[in-house]
């Protein structure tokens, strides 16, 4: 029987994205399915960190030698997605040497270069280091946007002829006696989220082989096919700060704990993390003492956090997963390196594999090697190529940053769209149109957001995680509404208005962990501004309460105008 | 980069001396992303620019500071040249509801702009020099005052001036007095009271010294009058102008000398008054914002505006109390200068005329004046500098007054430009209302 | 020595004004220091009185009527109903023709900038025209630069709102402006003067320009609406001749912030203030303040002697025998807060709050926020209390967002509140200095 689609890629992470744009490459027909938006599940919630290998140079040096390869290659293939920022391994008074040494040690056995700074050299790196900050090892780590990596191995994929459709929930596993053929997905209820599908309605994709990287749900996913796949979800908590105390990534030198990195992000710098099993991925207390947490012990090594402005925090789930059997009590033990799981091998379930554990760093080899064993499935041979090829925006990088033309934007503006655009800036940018401003806090002007749209239909979180708009300090405070602005008329009033409430809350999501001081100050003012001014709270079209209108003062009567009667000029 | 520093401080006269230099050699450690955090983008301050409202080249102190800072990483250098139509009137620093420290953003970004960006063999950047410099070339001209009145007033100096250093030809240079203030200071022996509990240390600044000594007169006088000792330590500019072009290291040099000084002034039971609104503005905020010489908080936490400090050390009012100023003074149409009205002062002036007889002064409203300082004197900011200026100049006009009153040098230029009248300054006024005229007391003071 | 006055306002936004023209208004010396600028600015420039009841009903067409249900300790309540009457005619009697509402108890309908509608006691003579509950046919304007206003999108919302009338909305460029990011100021500041800007047709005054640009949309709407930014100091001539040259009647949807009917109004007050000589002094905060020996007995708390106003880090004491705090809510800074504890921060005046911060908000963002509400609690004399009940201090009084124990976003009550608790503060103040 003929199938819709060769591979039916399950979850919009960057394993799936990975995995979408390696098999669309090697020419095989591919179609992902995503529950929300790309990224919505862990891609979107960690802190951003482009792992050098460093942090993993004593515990699993395995890990560390694939993540100093991949970053190798990342920085080649997705320039417009990383910052090179370098790392620091920080060395505190009471930190152990015996550990300083072995990180030193590890990183060089491990290929990753590492140099040792005194205290005050690293201070020269990071003046807001703390005094008596006693040494650092400086490592090639990054700061990689895991909104735009996703996103441009997405589109990249679709150019090579696959079909990706996000706010599609798998709501079940099409299975015939010990093998399964596809899944039956629910399209989401929110209108005009994308056009291929109408909304509300199921559909089912039949596919000669699935790949399961839904990651954290992974084993919700097999649970539809009596599978048990036992990932242990661990939850951590991540901080951002308004604007970046540091350029560089800084990780406490000492074997483990909570609260040991801050990663400058974009605009801002986020903290992290914590380490902490969770029985539902998609239901887990979100406390807090973890966000004091970060800021009290992170200010140990950069003690200006203490005072800084935070502007949101949002916890994710790692889809960590071991060998039944292995029995590790504490989740930081458990091994970062992933697996994949062939059910055919260990279930006798054809048709059907799953993917797990792993970390984002590494996500195009895990891709390519399960790109190779899907082709290996279905008798394919192709070889990869995304080691090579670079993604969309990251095409010949150099020659963009060489300068060149600003779009008649002030420059910090044209220099940051670039940053986010790469070398689809021009494509993007160049308009005859006027281009204001819509986002001033993240300087996202009309002709992105509009990019962005085109890509994305009506749903506004995923014009936002394309173009950061309403990432900044006000948190969408002041521009979410006119990103909103942006879908009228291609998208009517009703969809407009939806989608703005749906932005706003999700703003409000993750700014109420960070209610205090200057965002408490922020918050008061958008609520006012969205409440008292705008009455958006109350909005008579969103009620569903017809308003007698009659009953409200009309102007002043005719007569008694002081500038005559009305429309008589 | 390179470490060299122009070789003398001297050589105003012309000469191709400017080199490149680095002014900001700190530049590196002035990261004011910090200072973003307070801002929670209320467009208040925009709302407050002078400039942003006639020219929108200029996008508003907003994007200028916190924006402009939080879109930075450590390796961007670039600061968009827009930053030098900020004519720094400071009035975003006290519009923000937020404490966001918006002009000392200005002034890092602005330094950094001119280091960075600016070609010092520029047209542009050598005039900026000279009109930050002023207190350079100003000697020059006091020593031959006439000789210089008579040539910076020839229509062809003022043509080169135009068309060689892109100095507005609109405007009147101001004419040097024949006597400078110090001249006159040490010419009389200096201090007339001795008083070991009243003392104050005062800070001049360039423009009462070499062009308008009879302001300067008249805060001796007045303070003398109410029993203080003065003390006139040396002095520099005190960085106003040299802010306002991006000289930091200029500005740094001279606030040096003025901080070393000052601070010694205080050792010596002084406080600091400064007559002019700018000086007192930049010794007490700007120089705590951007340098940290031995004892810069000590002066910027005792510097106080010549009539402020009299309002609280002394029953000002009932010294006033039933005064009047005879026949030299009649009406007054008063101008707030900006940085009077970002120390809070803007208000002062008023409530201290009331009780002299004879004189009444009307608030001509709180628009800038638009000269800022060097920004109304370059040729390519006449017009926005007239345009911003022309409030100020309509309600001075409607005022019911002949005489202009402001305690800025460079706003009682644009004030005279605009509407011909003749500018009088705060303590002027004090003066005659306390000791009598000018003129009648002159005599015995030199007498003495 | 002290700089001396009867009463000292601390805060210059509405409720500060009012407070210094009421105490004025009984003859006391007033001045009135204001830390920088207020949240004047922040705001649309409407007199909200009370559009929706604490509970959420509403829109309310009398907001008089809802007075009298409102809980202990709503500002309202604290003041009385008759007192917020009395204010409302104490501001318009300052406003005079520049704010229209007060020929009608009725709560007027306003489009915002939005797309929706909200009610609204006093409106600026500028919206006058623009009212929802007035059922004449709408064209909206919006300009391709000023992204704060989509006119088709907000026409079309205001059909969704059932607004009895026929709105469009166009977008047109506006002439003048060279830059995508542009201040509203300077919109303003072109017709104002009017500038003169070249268009197709050569220079033309920017106000016959932008009638020009507008006038092929009209399809004989009788009224024509554009976002606040048509002039500043002289909006009413700009509006008058925008009108006359289109033959409608022009008005303006509020906006903000920034917000120039917001702009007019505190010039409004300011202009008000010097007339009443009451003096002011801005741009400077209250950083402390000290209390006299002792309390007029042994019991009660003693009274403010002076508070400490920072000039630029130069303290200079300031002295008055009565002292009204209106300093404004969280956004004013006059309530502060940190990760434990929420604070008011020139006299540290009792602030009701829950411990743990995560009982200072709800998940929905437009829910029943505790943050929204918090503020100092007063008694009948507007007299902030401790957390015993009794008197911080015998000769402080709150006025406007400062207090706590409403909602004034869900409510719509900012004005009003400001106007009743400034109005009732300053006169109370005023007849009890020495």
């Amino acid at each position: 029987m003929a199938r819709d689609t060769a591979v039916l890629v399950l979850g919009g992470g960057s394993t799936g994205c990975g995995i979408a744009r390696d098999l669309a490459m090697r020419g095989l027909d591919v179609t992902l399915v995503e529950r929300g938006n790309l990224t919505d599940g862990t891609t979107g919630r960690m802190h951003g960190l482009l792992h050098s290998g460093g942090r993993y140079a004593v515990s699993d040096q395995a890990s560390a030698t694939e993540c100093i390869e991949e970053n190798e290659i990342l920085r080649e293939i997705a320039g417009h997605c990383v910052e090179e920022t370098g790392g620091l391994f920080v060395q505190r008074p009471e930190d152990s040497d015996d550990y300083f040494r072995e990180k030193l040690e590890g990183c060089r056995e491990c290929g990753i270069p590492a140099r040792v700074l005194s205290g005050s050299e690293a201070r020269e790196v990071e003046p807001y280091l703390a005094d008596d900050v006693k040494r650092a090892i400086e490592v090639p780590d990054g700061a990689v946007d895991p909104f735009r990596l996703c996103v441009a191995n997405a589109i990249d994929a679709e150019t090579h002829g696959a079909r990706v459709e996000t706010h599609a929930e798998v709501i079940d596993l099409l299975r015939d006696g010990d093998d399964i053929y596809g899944v039956e997905v629910r399209h989401d209820s929110g209108p005009g989220k994308r056009t291929h599908a109408t909304p509300g309605t199921t559909e089912e994709i039949t596919a000669d082989y699935v790949v399961n990287a839904t990651g954290a749900w992974a084993g919700q996913i097999g649970a539809m096919a009596d599978l048990e796949i036992e990932v242990r979800p661990s939850k951590g908590v991540m901080t951002i700060m308004n604007v970046r105390q540091v350029d560089t990534v800084i990780n406490r030198c000492r074997p483990k704990g909570d609260a040991d990195i801050v990663v400058p992000h974009e605009t801002t710098a986020i903290l992290g993390t914590t380490d902490e099993e969770v029985s539902d991925p998609d239901d887990y207390p979100e406390a807090g003492w973890e966000v004091d947490q970060m800021i009290d012990t992170l200010s140990e090594l950069v003690p200006i956090l203490s005072e800084a402005r935070t502007i949101r925090s949002f916890w994710g789930v790692r889809p960590l997963y071991e060998p039944p059997g292995t029995g590790t009590q504490d989740p930081t033990d458990i091994t970062r390196d992933f697996f994949l799981l062939d059910h055919a091998d260990r279930d006798g379930v054809s048709g059907m594999s799953s993917i797990v554990g792993g970390k984002f760093t590494t996500y195009r080899a895990m891709a390519e090697e399960i790109s190779d064993h899907v082709c290996e499935q279905l008798g394919v041979n192709a070889s990869c190529a995304t080691a090579e090829e670079p993604l969309p925006g990251s095409e010949n990088i150099e020659r963009l940053e060489a300068g060149m033309d600003d779009f008649g934007l002030r420059s910090p503006v044209a220099r940051r769209s670039k940053q986010r655009l790469g070398s689809r800036a021009c494509d993007v940018l160049e308009t005859d149109e006027p281009n204001p401003v819509i986002c001033q806090c993240e300087g996202v002007t009309r002709a992105e957001i509009q990019d962005a749209v085109s890509q994305s239909g009506s749903d506004l979180n995923a014009v936002r995680i394309r173009t950061r708009a309403s990432m900044g300090n006000c948190q969408g405070g002041f521009c979410c509404g006119n990103m909103a602005s942006e879908l009228h008329p291609t998208h009517d009033e009703e969809t407009v208005r939806e989608a703005l409430d749906e932005l706003f809350q999700e703003r409000w999501k993750g700014e109420r962990h960070a209610l205090w001081g200057e965002q408490l100050s922020q918050a008061m003012l958008n609520y006012a501004l969205h409440a008292a001014t705008m009455n958006r709270d109350r909005d008579p079209a969103s009620a569903g309460e017809d308003v007698d209108f009659a009953a409200f003062d009309g102007g002043r009567p005719e007569g008694d105008r002081v500038d005559g009667p009305r429309g008589a000029r | 980069m390179s470490d060299a520093e122009r070789p003398t401080d001297g050589g105003v006269s012309g000469d191709d001396d400017f080199e490149p230099i680095q002014v900001f050699p700190e530049a590196e450690e002035m990261d004011l992303r910090p200072g973003a955090d307070d801002c929670y983008k209320c467009s208040t301050c925009d709302t407050n620019c002078p400039v942003a409202e006639v020219d929108d080249e200029f996008p508003g102190p907003k994007f200028q500071g916190p924006e402009q800072w939080r879109l930075k990483r450590q390796e961007d250098q670039d600061v968009d040249d827009s930053v030098m139509k900020c004519s720094n009137c400071m009035r975003c620093d006290s519009a923000c509801p937020s404490d966001v420290p918006l002009s000392q953003m200005h002034n890092t970004a602005r330094g950094e702009y001119v280091e960075e960006q600016m070609d010092k063999f520029s047209r542009e950047y050598v005039r900026n020099r000279i009109l930050a410099n002023y207190r350079r070339l100003a000697p020059l001209g006091s020593m031959f005052p006439r000789t210089t009145n008579f040539v910076m007033g020839l229509s062809a100096t003022q043509w080169l001036g135009e068309k060689v250093l892109g100095i507005t030809s609109e405007r009147e240079l101001p004419e040097f007095a024949t006597e400078t203030f110090r001249e006159w200071w040490t010419k009389r022996g200096g201090a007339q009271v001795t008083n070991p509990d009243k003392r104050i240390a005062y800070f001049h600044g360039c423009y009462a010294n070499y062009n308008t000594p009879e302001v300067a007169k008249a805060l001796v006088r007045v303070y003398e009058h109410l029993g203080y000792e003065i003390m006139v330590p040396d002095q520099h500019c005190s960085g106003t102008p040299m802010f306002a072009n991006g000289m930091l290291e200029d500005a740094r040099r001279s606030a040096e000398t003025n901080v070393r000084e000052l601070a010694a002034a205080l050792e010596d039971g002084a406080d600091i008054v400064a007559s002019c609104s700018s000086c007192s503005m930049s010794l007490r905020q700007e120089y705590p914002e951007l340098f940290d010489f031995d004892g810069t908080d000590d002066v910027a936490e005792n510097t106080w505006d010549a009539v402020e400090y009299l309002r609280v050390h002394e029953d000002l009012e009932a010294e006033l109390e039933g005064t009047s100023v005879g026949d030299e003074f009649d009406d007054f149409a008063y101008h707030a200068p900006c940085h009077a009205r970002n120390q809070g002062l803007d208000g002062q002036t008023l409530e201290v005329l009331a009780p002299i007889d004879g004189v009444e002064a009307h608030d001509v409203g709180d628009s800038c004046s638009g000269i800022s300082g060097t920004y109304g004197w370059k040729a390519e900011n006449y017009e926005t500098s007239m345009k911003i200026g022309e409030e100020m100049v309509d309600h001075m006009e409607d005022a019911d007054a002949e005489t202009g009153l402001t305690e800025c040098p460079t706003c009682s230029m644009q004030m005279e430009h605009g509407t011909g009248y003749e500018i009088t300054h705060t303590l002027e006024v004090l003066e005659a209302a306390l000791v009598g005229t000018a003129e009648s007391t002159a005599t015995g003071a030199n007498a003495q | 020595m002290a700089i001396e006055d009867d009463v000292l306002v601390i805060g210059g936004g509405l409720a500060g004004a009012t407070a210094a023209l009421a105490a004025a208004d009984r003859g006391a010396q007033v001045r009135l220091v204001s830390a920088k600028q207020s949240t004047l600015r922040h705001a649309s420039g409407l007199i909200d009185v009370l559009g929706y009841a604490p509970a959420g009903d509403g829109p309310l067409a009398d907001p008089f009527a809802a007075l009298e249900d409102l809980p202990a300790g709503h500002p309202y309540e604290r003041v009385g109903g008759e007192a917020v009457r009395e204010a409302l005619s104490f501001f318009d009697e300052i406003a005079g023709d520049a704010y229209e509402g007060g020929h009608t108890d009725a709560n007027a309908l306003v489009p915002t900038h939005g797309g929706t509608v909200k009610p609204t006691a006093r409106y600026p003579a500028s919206t006058a025209d623009g009212l929802a509950s007035d059922d004449r046919d709408a064209l909206l304007v919006g300009f391709e630069t000023l992204p704060d206003f989509d006119a088709p999108l907000a026409a079309s919302h205001l059909k969704a709102a059932g607004a009895p009338f026929e709105a469009r909305g166009v977008t047109v460029r506006f002439p003048g402006i060279v830059r995508d990011d542009a201040k509203i100021t300077r919109y303003a500041h072109l017709l104002d003067q009017p500038e003169t800007v070249r268009t197709d047709r050569g220079e033309t005054t920017a106000r016959e320009a932008l009638a020009a640009v507008v006038e092929p949309h009209l399809e004989g709407e009788p009224r024509v609406g554009f976002p606040a930014v048509l002039g500043d100091d002289h909006a009413d001539a700009v509006r008058a001749d925008l009108g006359d040259r289109l033959g409608v009647d022009v008005f303006e949807v509020p906006m903000g912030p920034p917000s120039l009917p917001g702009m007019r109004l505190e010039d409004l007050l300011y202009d008000a203030l010097a007339e009443r000589g009451v003096r002011v002094t801005t741009g400077v905060p209250v950083v402390d303040y000290e209390t006299a020996a002792d309390g007029p007995d042994g019991n009660a708390p003693p009274p403010i002697d002076h508070v400490i106003v920072d000039r630029n880090g130069t303290e200079i004491p300031h002295r008055a025998d009565q002292y009204v705090l209106a300093t404004g809510g969280l956004v004013g800074k006059g309530v502060e807060s940190e990760r434990g504890r929420v604070f008011e921060p020139i006299f540290d005046c009792h602030v009701p709050h829950a411990a743990d911060r995560y009982d200072w908000f709800v998940d929905d963002v437009f829910g029943d926020q505790p943050y929204a509400q918090f503020g100092l609690p007063v008694d009948r004399d507007l007299r902030p209390l401790d957390a015993d009940d009794g008197l911080e201090f015998p000769n402080l009084r709150g006025a406007g967002a400062v207090l706590g124990g409403y909602d004034f976003a869900a409510e719509k009550s900012g004005a009003g509140v400001s106007l009743a608790t400034g109005y009732v503060a300053g006169q109370r103040a005023a007849e009890e200095r020495q």
